[in-house]
């Protein structure tokens, strides 16, 4: 530790070498931080103690496939299910196409009992469950709109051939879908479609069923029992818990994964190359001056330390700084608003920090090693021979 | 007097290890951002090149596509009757209704996703002349057949020639395998417009594809169909319809330019402490210009060629080592149908132009500031 003065006055020797070195490091750990965070994100949707107890039935064929109305009270009564909600995608728009997100017609009545993470106050809620044509919204979907309790929102119907118009009552925040849907009432929902069809077929139905279970250990179990009432009848399901569904629709995305674990190889080999030159330039300068080290007595152990010392410091500030920014900066930004909705929230964890300073000593020490291993092996004669 | 690009050459060839650092920097950044291209290129034209001209689209109003759209079979012939729909060899409408569905199926990799089946008539063939039959035959009503793109079956379980695949209420056999030239349809499985609707319970149409006689009778159609308030339905051009879907890479191209600015911010930074380098080193050399009668902005341009020369150098670098993912096919989820879109990477000369006018703008940036010192520096500092 004695040298670390060392280590910084030769480092800053030719400060704008540094700092560009530096900057250079920091830029591409600040896109290997994004990139790892955002696939950290994708990998593993928020979960809330009360979403780990939510099962998904869906349709088997696909959740484009409805399901009817009557599998509610069925689903209630499976042993181990203490409420359930349906859920119908209304897939409208919102003033314009671009404009998209999730807007879900649920049955209010025991909406709050499945979905006991999402916060708001007790009044938005019972303003909710009690106006037929009210709608919540989550926090980050309000903050992309400018939405405030009580405004209107008009739903044009796309899906389905009738509008909605909706008045927000409520704000959420919390809840594993990071306040980015809207949810109204269902009725509201089968009234249009009674108000087309008349009450024949097509009406009362739903998309999907969202069960709590009462504990996650029942959820196997549970699962398994809720697809067994439905095997037989012309609309088998697929129950599965929320955590896996969420999955399921990501992977669909496609090989993001590799997408991104490419592009951060790449990128990692880059920098040691970007770095590995200015080690190598700095070092070449230097040579009669580590030939001096040796002669006062420095071993070869000890000068490759000093020049590893100096690139491994160099690269891990330079990798921190990048990650942090990336941290900072994600944390305060209005992601929603900025993305259209695409993404919601790019926290940088405490172990991304830690892998991208892992990626910095990686860095430093490939960098340096082969100019430095050359340097410190130099005859004390032969380099202190040398002529700049 | 211009200083010879030689000198440039030569100066960069003494310094080699540097340069090839370099040049492999910037090179890796160059196959980052064309391979990023190639995929939003290759996912583009997926769509933009399905669709015949003169042929419309008919979908209910209000529906962005065929997924969410459906209405009454009732409707068929009102559209079917419409002067100025072409007419085939045999004197009937070019003319087929479809029914859109979605099945969740497993892919070989274990994962499950969303595939699109189509139930059509092999009569409305003609209308996707995209695709060609490469193994077995078309489907036949009444048997439960199906007919699965050559990139599905290879992708998905159960989907080669002569597999039975379980779906809604039927085994269904596969017949037949097509291709269709890296189109949209090459997303999708085929079957019997009728079996489909039973199996659904859903007798309705989600589309019908026509084919108008000409632009002025496909203009016609569409404005008929328009004000017709009765049938509530809209037609699109067919072009139009899947050149709307390429938003499906607004994703992509978001974390491309995303991507090419940090890199392009790091590699510029890179190439600027190697032109430094490089100048420092050779002050005794540039002074020696000046000191036979090069002027200063002879000096500033030699460096910025040189820097030029080195960042190109790692532009075709780049460039060759993503050409190799050319063709390559992957696929991505389509959230307007909710189905799985299949596409090649495809890296066209354009895209490689923008490669290169990348690594040249990171050079120009690098190369600006060292070269700018060296032309300024004082003869008689440097002479001392």
């Amino acid at each position: 530790m004695k040298f670390l003065r060392l280590l910084f006055n030769n480092l800053l020797r030719n400060k704008r070498r540094t700092f560009l070195t530096l900057s250079s490091i920091a830029a591409s750990l600040f896109l290997i931080t994004t990139l790892l965070t955002v696939l950290h994100e994708m990998e593993n949707p928020v979960s809330t103690p009360e979403s780990a107890l939510r099962v998904l039935t869906r349709h088997r064929v696909s959740l484009a496939n409805i399901l009817p109305m009557s599998y509610r009270a069925k689903i209630q009564h499976v042993e181990g299910v203490e409420a359930v909600v349906g859920a119908m995608w209304f897939g409208g728009v919102y003033k314009d196409p671009k404009n998209f997100f999730a807007q879900f017609g649920v049955d209010a009545d025991q909406f709050f009992k499945v979905y006991a993470d999402l916060q708001m106050p007790e009044d938005q809620k019972q303003a909710y469950i009690q106006d037929r044509l009210g709608a919540i919204a989550g926090n980050n979907l309000a903050d992309r709109f400018g939405w405030k309790v009580g405004d209107k929102i008009p739903i044009q119907g796309a899906l389905f051939d009738f509008p909605l118009e909706l008045t927000l009552r409520g704000i959420y925040s919390g809840g594993s879908d990071d306040g980015s849907t809207l949810y109204f009432h269902w009725e509201y929902f089968n009234e249009g479609m009674k108000k087309l069809y008349g009450n024949g077929e097509g009406v009362n139905f739903t998309g999907f069923y969202t069960a709590r279970v009462a504990s996650a250990g029942r959820i196997p179990e549970v699962a398994e029992k809720i697809d067994a009432i439905f095997r037989n009848t012309s609309a088998p399901t697929k129950t599965e818990s929320e955590k896996a569904f969420v999955l399921g629709f990501i992977s669909m995305m496609g090989n993001i994964r590799m997408l991104v674990t490419s592009i951060c190889s790449v990128v990692i080999f880059t920098i040691v190359l970007v770095a590995a030159n200015t080690m190598a330039m700095s070092i070449r300068e230097r040579v009669r001056e580590i030939g001096i080290l040796k002669a006062l007595g420095f071993r070869k152990a000890q000068v490759l330390g000093l020049l590893l010392g100096e690139s491994v410091l160099l690269a891990v500030v330079g990798a921190l700084l990048g990650s942090l920014a990336a941290r900072v900066i994600f944390s305060g930004a209005r992601l929603s608003a900025a993305t259209g909705g695409m993404l919601t929230r790019i926290q940088v964890t405490p172990a991304i920090l830690a892998l991208c300073a892992g990626i910095g000593l990686l860095v430093g020490i490939v960098s340096a090693g082969i100019p430095a291993w050359q340097a410190a092996s130099r005859r004390v004669v032969e380099a202190l021979r040398e002529v700049d | 007097m211009k200083i010879p690009i030689r000198y440039n050459l030569g100066s960069l060839w003494a310094r080699r290890t540097s340069t090839l650092m370099a040049v492999l920097g910037i090179g890796f950044t160059v196959a980052i951002l064309v391979t990023m291209m190639a995929l939003v290129q290759g996912l583009d034209s997926t769509f933009v090149e399905t669709g015949q001209e003169n042929q419309l689209i008919v979908i209910r109003q209000g529906s962005q596509n065929e997924v969410n759209s459906y209405f009454s079979r009732e409707l068929f012939p009102t559209v079917k009757f419409l002067p100025g729909v072409a007419k085939g060899q045999d004197g009937e409408p070019l003319i087929v209704g479809d029914n859109v569905v979605i099945i969740n199926h497993e892919r070989l990799d274990g994962h499950a996703s969303n595939l699109m089946v189509r139930g059509t008539s092999v009569s409305g063939l003609a209308l996707r002349p995209e695709a060609k039959l490469v193994q077995g035959r078309w489907f036949n009503r009444g048997l439960r057949e199906i007919c699965a793109s050559q990139s599905l079956s290879k992708r998905f379980r159960n989907l080669a020639l002569g597999d039975t695949i379980h779906f809604a209420r039927s085994d269904w056999k596969v017949v037949g395998v097509f291709e269709a030239g890296g189109t949209a349809y090459d997303s999708e499985v085929w079957a019997d417009y009728e079996e489909i609707c039973q199996d659904w319970d859903r007798p309705s149409y989600s589309s019908v594809l026509l084919r108008a006689e000409n632009a002025a009778a496909a203009q016609d159609i569409r404005k008929r169909i328009a004000d017709d308030r009765r049938i509530n339905l809209q037609a699109v051009s067919q072009k139009k319809y899947y050149a709307d879907q390429t938003n499906t890479s607004v994703g992509i191209k978001a974390l491309g330019y995303f991507i090419a600015v940090i890199l392009g911010v790091g590699a510029s930074f890179a190439a600027m402490n190697m032109m430094y380098g490089a100048v420092m080193t050779r002050s005794k050399e540039v002074a020696t210009l000046r000191a036979i009668g090069f002027r200063k902005r002879n000096i500033l341009g030699s460096f910025m060629m040189e820097s030029v020369i080195l960042g190109l150098a790692g532009g075709i670098l780049g460039c060759l080592m993503a050409l190799p993912l050319h063709g390559i096919s992957s696929a991505t989820a389509n959230f307007q149908t909710f189905s799985e879109v299949l596409f090649n990477f495809r890296i066209t000369p354009a895209i490689m132009m923008r490669g290169l006018l990348y690594s040249a703008l990171v050079a120009v940036l690098g190369g600006y500031l060292p070269a700018r010192r060296a032309a300024r520096a004082k003869l008689i500092d440097i002479m001392r």
